[in-house]
Formats: structure tokens, C-alpha cells, sequence
């Protein structure tokens, strides 16, 4: 069940969900800026899990362990979701911290650090946090939304293409077309109408 | 001191861009220069700018994506507002609309919600003027999209009707992208930035962009009746903060026009309120979305290849927008008693975002059906998807609690993505007839055999055409304005756009927004003397604007796509 994180409330959500960040104990544990991106980074991957791969589509570094591999097509980390994460245009950065202390504590209880999880875990602490009876869920909801338009939108990409595009590649979308589509119609009368304009009365 | 106009129009989209061409239209008949200006609170776009990309940063150009409780709702942001990014099906409401008595309890007693004055036929004219001004065609079989013919072969093969949609698109000039979400880079779509607003600029109406209109009061200087106060927005140059400047001025003049649109009129006036404390308590107060409900169906390939005697598919990304819809849930639903229960389910593309919403179903009870690996394989199969739109019958269920500091939502950041002071919770007949909605697609899929049925699964709504808030009414305890969208108790302070408008309308709603503003400013030229601009000269009757477009690129549109086509196949069959 989809719960607010629409790509489309992102950075809304953002907002909103600033209140609950500040009910996470943050721990200073979490500060260390490679792990916290990767974390980031491997938490894509559980919402729209991909290949391995070691670089993004735009050529950014993936951590070796962020990707599980449990599918064997492009996923959200190779569409940039962490570049998006940082984007200031969304605003996540507010509330990275919370939401990495909150998802360390979880997976601590399923055996390790989340990057250190199998995808199977990993999904098992979502599923937590993801939970509409988790007080912080608006801000588990916004962490979601991130790698979503990353991948849908391919937000990180001007004009992005099928051929530069890997989640298009997935979704079988050839992006920007400036010469649009010749072969568009089926060009033959589908379904009788009711309407002589193709409005009613 | 404040610069003074006769006209002050604030907003560019649908409303505001009929009513510059309108009235400008009068002061060229009467040998006057138009006294007219129009303020935006975003920048200026030409159809030359527009790309086709939903990178953050195009989006934050040219949308606001407003997050309030319950809806997310989609705005236009900048001069020609939604126009830009409409989806162009130009239609006319069904006349069960206009005679609707359906509403939620606490919101008055049972009356027709349209004042009595508007009707279908009352408005038909209006409707025909602005097809002509929009250049409204109906798309020949040979023009209909592959994924709207999918969806009437479908209805078809299910034993049902479906129509195809007039759009006001030029389809000779039209490259069939799918691209008109962030704006025609050709002009083909005939947004008011080429045809309305260019018109009326021609005939020396000022647009002045970046400025946002934040506070109205009475002038005390007759024949000048309100002065406007508004902020610079820095929302050009390399990297703009899209917040105020500082910088701020004043505009003196008879009549005020808002059409800042239903997300930003009702803010406006709520901030007002202490300088104009005669308004209506109904302000900010039933906001609808046309009662938008979205779904998806993914379509079995081969079925269609065997069942509906199609090529294949798996082009979804091909054609308009928005090219077939069946009214065969609405049509034979005359009569009060059936208020409520009426819906058309149109075929649509939003554009690639809305598919984080959509549920496959497939997913065991227990794992995660709208993230995870499942949701991952569902975006696979994207290309042998189609989104369907119901409009059903709703309650205009929205409400906004407070006016932001500035504008009409909150804005974060330079981003695309702002906070609504609103909240929007479904009465109980808007979530029967979504259900109903969902039912009927369901029901004819399973009939035709053809594919699946995607739920958008949601507690939160989605829609791009919000409705209401200064909605017109028969008297001031009801609405806002009277059917000459002229607020009650303020003479000259209008609120022609999606605000005055009631109801949802089974159909999309830039038409019928058109229709309603050319019917208020025909009413308004017929006694503009009474307001100090020039009288109307005898003989005078309306035009059609003209069609502006920018330097640009003369479209060439793909004769063959066999290179794209294998293109995408390779690509499906690279990932096994």
C-alpha cells in the first residue's frame, strides 16, 4: 500500500516529515559521510533493487556493498538516487540524519549495520519502518520517494534518452524525442461512439 | 505611490489570459489603448524555452508541486500557467453537471450547486468561442494514439462505446512525443502563451512576470476601487532562489481580476480578509479536484496481438496524450437521484512519474507491493502499460486552513516541490464513486481478457485540476462569487478561473474554466462603463486571437520509427 510518498509530495513530504526526524535519536555514530552514502545508497536498491554495478549512469561511484544484485536489470542506484538524495532542489539533506540513525537501530536488531544485511533483511527492516504504525513513517516515506523519481523521471539527466538512461532501458521509454513518432496510431476506427463531437449532450 | 490601471488581472493561465484578451479587445474597439496589466508570480516562458525533460531542475521552472494533507496537487508555474502543461482534451461538461444537487450534509441545504444562470445551454456559445480561440480539433481514427486505441479496442471488445477526444492541438504541426507535460517545444499544443495572452499583449496589455501578488485592499480613490500589493520573485538568472527579492510595489486600478487559479486565489483572499472583511465565509472552502482518480492497466502482449487483431504494442510512449474516453458510465444517468454515481474513464499519460503509484497486485500478502523487487518487475512490463483517468462525481472535498506568508503555498526551496496550507479528505460519495471507477475498469478488462488491472494504491490524492475554493454560488453564505464571477458585497474584484467553478465536471476542465471566463467577461464589457473603462461600442462583438509562435525550429516529424522501436525491443531483450 502506497502511503503518502508519491514522487510527485517528495520534497513536500520533505518538509512535512522534519517534525518526526526531530523525535530520531541521532547517534554520532553515523557521521561518516562515505557510509552514510552508501547506506543511503543500499536503501535505493531494497525500494527499486538493480544489478551490480561499481558506477552510476552519470558515472558517480557505487559502494561495493550498497547492491545486493537480487535483480538483474539496472536499479535505482545506478539512476543516480544519491545524487538526488543531495540535490538541493529536493532538500533530503535535512533529514538524512534522522532517517540513517532510525534505519542503523533497526538493522542492528536484524544482525548488523543495513549495508552489512542481505537483501532479505534488509527488506525485513523496511518493511519496519515503512509501517503506517511507525511514529517516523513520513520520513521513511520521503527516504522512498527519492530513488523513485530518480529512476522514473531519471530527475538527474537534462533531456535524459533511452540510450543514456539506464532505468528508460528498463522501462522500455525512449525519453526525449524531438522528432516525435511517425507510426503512433493503429490508424483504423477501434470501438463504435456514442457522440457525434465526442462530448455528451 | 501605487502605479494606477483601469485593469489589474492577477494569474496568466486559462482565466486571466481570456479575460487580457477580452477587455483588450473593448479598448481596441473603443480607439483606446488597453490600461490593462497582468502580474505572474512566475517567469516568462516561450514555447521555444520548454523542454522535454522531467529533470528537478526543469521542473522546478516550471511547475509547483503542492503537497498538502490528503493531495498532492500539480500547478503551472509561470506565464500561461496550467496551459503550458495541460494535456490539451478540450471538452464539454455534460449538462447532469450544471444541475447537480449533490453535496456534502454540513455544506448547505439541498439547492442546484450552480447558480441557475449557468446551464449548458447557457454556456454552449461560450464553449464555441473559446474551441475557436484554442483551435479545438477532433483527432481523425488515423490521428488517435496507439495506447487510446488499445483502450477503445478494449472497451469495444467489452461491449462498450468510446469516443475519440477533441484536442486543441494543431495535428498537422503536432510530432506526436508525448511530450506536451512540460510544454509543446514546437507550440503545436495552443497554450494562451500563443493565441489569448499573445493576442492581447499585441494590443498593448503588459504581462509582468516575476511578481506575485500578496495583498489586497480598498482604494480610496474613486473611480479606483483596490490596490494590490505585490513581491519580486527572483526567478530568473543562473541559479534563482524562486523566493521574494524584497523588492515590492503597488498597482492602483477599477477592476481586479484574480486568476491566480484555485491553489492560488482563495490564499490571496484569506490573506485579504482583514482589508476586505466583507467576503464570504466560504473562502478557501470546497476545493475539489475534478474529481481525478487514476488507475493503470497492464496489457498482455500477445493477447492483444491475438484477441483484438492489433500489431502488438508496447508503445505506450507514442501519440497525444490523451486521444479516446468512454461516457458510458455517465451517459443514461439523467436525474438528481443519480447525482454522484456518474464517471468517464478516459485513456491518459501523465508522464513517467505517476507509476510509482500503480499496483501490480502480484505481490504475496505479506511483502511489499508499491517498493521492493515485485514493484521493480511491474516497471518493466512500463511500455505495456496505459494510465486511465476517471472523472467522477465528487464533493469538492479540500479545504485550505490558513494563507501562507507569501503566494499561495510555501516554498522550501528553489525546488519544485512546495507545501499547501489545505487539507483534503473524501466524503464518503467521492471514495463510493472511486471505488465504482475502479470496478468498472476492472470489470471490463476482465470481460475483454486483454490485461491487468493496476490500482493506485494511495492515502494520499493525486490530481493536476483543482477546482474551487472561490466557487460561485446564488448568494454570498454559499459562495464566493455570483455567476458573473463577481465577488459578493466588492463591485469590480472578480475571480474568473478554476476557483469559481463548484463541482467537478466529468470531463477535463480547461474547457468549461474557458467558457465560464468568457461568459463573465462578455457580461463585464456589456456594463463596463459602470466600472470607468470604456464603453462598449455598438457593433462590437468578440474575435478569435490570433496564433503566435516564437523563432523556432520548424517541427520534422519521424516518418519511420523502426530504428526506436528496435531500439527499445533490444534494450527489453538485453535485460532477460
Amino acid at each position: 500500500m502506497l502511503q503518502r510518498a508519491t514522487a510527485l509530495g517528495l520534497g513536500a513530504l520533505v518538509i512535512s516529515a522534519l517534525p518526526a526526524a526531530e523525535r530520531i535519536f541521532v547517534s554520532e555514530a553515523d557521521a561518516a559521510v562515505q557510509l552514510s552514502d552508501a547506506t543511503l545508497q543500499a536503501f535505493a536498491d531494497t525500494m527499486l533493487p538493480g544489478r551490480k554495478v561499481l558506477t552510476t549512469d552519470l558515472g558517480n561511484e557505487i559502494h561495493p556493498l550498497a547492491i545486493a544484485g537480487v535483480n538483474n536489470e539496472p536499479g535505482a542506484v545506478q539512476a543516480d538516487a544519491l545524487l538526488l538524495y543531495h540535490d538541493a532542489l529536493i532538500g533530503f539533506d535535512a533529514l538524512e540524519a534522522p532517517f540513517l540513525s532510525e534505519l542503523s537501530a533497526r538493522s542492528l536488531t536484524h544482525g548488523g549495520s543495513f549495508l552489512s544485511l542481505g537483501f532479505e533483511q534488509r527488506v525485513e527492516v523496511c518493511l519496519e519502518g515503512l509501517a503506517p504504525s511507525n511514529p517516523t513513517v513520513l520520513v521513511w516515506e520521503a527516504a522512498a520517494a527519492v530513488p523513485f523519481t530518480a529512476f522514473l523521471a531519471s530527475a538527474e539527466q537534462s533531456e535524459a534518452t533511452i540510450d543514456t538512461s539506464s532505468a528508460y532501458q528498463v522501462m522500455g521509454y525512449p525519453g526525449t524525442a524531438a522528432n516525435g513518432y511517425g507510426e503512433f496510431s493503429y490508424k483504423r476506427k477501434l470501438s463504435t461512439e456514442l457522440t457525434k463531437h465526442g462530448y455528451l449532450a | 505611490m501605487a502605479e494606477r490601471v483601469d485593469v489589474c488581472i492577477v494569474g496568466s493561465g486559462f482565466g486571466g489570459s481570456i479575460a487580457a484578451f477580452r477587455l483588450a479587445e473593448l479598448y481596441r474597439a473603443a480607439g483606446e489603448t488597453p490600461s490593462i496589466l497582468v502580474l505572474d508570480h512566475g517567469p516568462r516562458h516561450q514555447h521555444t524555452d520548454f523542454r522535454q525533460s522531467m529533470d528537478v531542475e526543469n521542473l522546478s521552472r516550471i511547475y509547483g508541486l503542492v503537497q498538502g494533507e490528503g493531495v498532492q496537487i500539480v500547478v503551472g508555474n509561470g506565464v500561461g500557467g496550467g496551459s503550458n502543461f495541460y494535456l490539451a482534451a478540450s471538452l464539454r461538461s455534460p449538462s447532469e453537471t450544471f444541475e447537480r444537487r449533490d453535496h456534502r450534509p454540513e455544506d448547505g441545504p439541498d439547492r442546484r450547486m450552480w447558480p441557475e444562470e449557468i446551464s449548458r445551454a447557457t454556456l454552449d456559445p461560450f464553449y464555441t468561442r473559446a474551441e475557436r480561440a484554442l483551435r479545438v480539433q477532433r483527432p481523425t481514427w488515423k490521428q488517435v494514439a496507439k495506447s487510446g486505441g488499445l483502450w477503445a479496442a478494449t472497451l469495444d471488445r467489452a461491449g462498450h462505446t468510446c469516443d475519440r477526444v477533441p484536442l486543441a492541438i494543431d495535428l498537422d504541426r503536432c510530432i506526436q512525443a508525448k511530450w506536451c507535460h512540460t510544454g509543446c517545444i514546437y507550440g503545436a499544443k495552443n497554450s494562451v502563451i500563443t493565441n489569448y495572452l499573445a493576442s492581447a499583449e499585441e494590443m498593448g496589455v503588459e504581462v509582468r512576470p516575476n511578481s506575485e501578488a500578496e495583498l489586497i485592499v480598498e482604494s480610496q480613490g474613486q473611480p479606483y476601487r483596490y490596490v494590490v500589493t505585490a513581491w519580486e520573485l527572483d526567478n530568473d538568472g543562473p541559479e534563482p532562489t524562486r523566493q521574494p527579492t524584497g523588492q515590492s510595489f503597488e498597482v492602483e486600478c477599477k477592476v481586479l481580476i484574480l486568476a491566480a487559479g484555485a491553489m492560488g486565489n482563495s490564499p490571496l483572499l484569506m490573506r485579504s480578509r482583514p482589508a476586505l472583511p466583507s467576503l464570504s465565509s466560504q473562502v478557501g472552502k470546497h476545493v475539489g479536484i475534478n474529481g481525478d482518480h487514476i488507475a493503470a492497466i497492464e496489457y498482455n502482449e500477445q493477447k492483444v496481438r491475438e484477441l483484438l487483431r492489433l500489431p502488438g504494442f508496447g508503445q505506450t510512449y507514442k501519440g497525444n496524450h490523451i486521444t479516446t474516453m468512454t461516457y458510458d458510465f455517465w451517459a443514461g444517468k439523467a436525474g438528481n437521484e443519480r447525482d454522484g454515481t456518474r464517471f468517464t474513464l478516459q485513456e491518459i499519460f501523465l508522464s513517467t512519474l505517476p507509476h510509482i503509484l500503480y499496483d501490480d497486485g502480484r505481490a504475496p500478502s505479506g511483502e511489499p507491493s508499491w517498493w521492493g523487487l515485485q514493484k521493480k518487475q511491474a516497471l518493466s512490463t512500463f511500455n505495456n502499460q496505459i494510465e486511465i483517468l476517471a472523472m467522477i462525481e465528487d464533493t469538492n472535498d479540500g479545504e485550505f486552513l490558513a494563507a501562507p506568508p507569501s503566494g499561495g503555498a510555501i516554498r522550501p526551496n528553489a525546488g519544485p516541490l512546495w507545501v499547501g496550507l489545505f487539507n483534503y479528505s473524501p466524503s464518503e460519495q467521492t471514495v463510493r464513486a472511486g471505488e465504482a471507477a475502479d470496478s468498472a475498469i476492472a470489470e471490463v478488462l476482465a470481460r475483454a481478457g486483454l490485461g491487468r488491472f493496476m490500482k493506485c494504491t494511495f492515502r494520499s490524492a493525486n490530481a493536476a485540476h483543482p477546482v474551487g475554493g472561490c466557487r460561485m454560488a446564488e448568494s454570498k453564505d454559499l459562495g464566493v462569487v455570483d455567476h458573473q464571477n463577481e465577488v459578493f458585497d466588492y463591485p469590480g474584484l472578480f475571480c474568473m478561473d478554476s476557483s469559481s467553478i463548484p463541482t467537478s465536471l466529468g470531463v477535463n476542465p480547461s474547457l468549461t474554466i474557458s467558457a465560464v471566463v468568457e461568459r463573465a467577461c462578455q457580461l463585464l464589457i456589456e456594463r463596463s462603463a459602470d466600472y470607468g473603462l470604456p464603453a462598449k461600442p455598438a457593433g462590437f462583438t468578440a474575435g478569435v486571437p490570433g496564433v503566435h509562435l516564437g523563432p523556432h525550429t520548424e517541427p520534422i516529424r519521424r516518418t519511420s520509427d523502426k530504428a526506436i522501436d528496435e531500439k527499445v525491443r533490444h534494450y527489453e531483450a538485453a535485460f532477460p
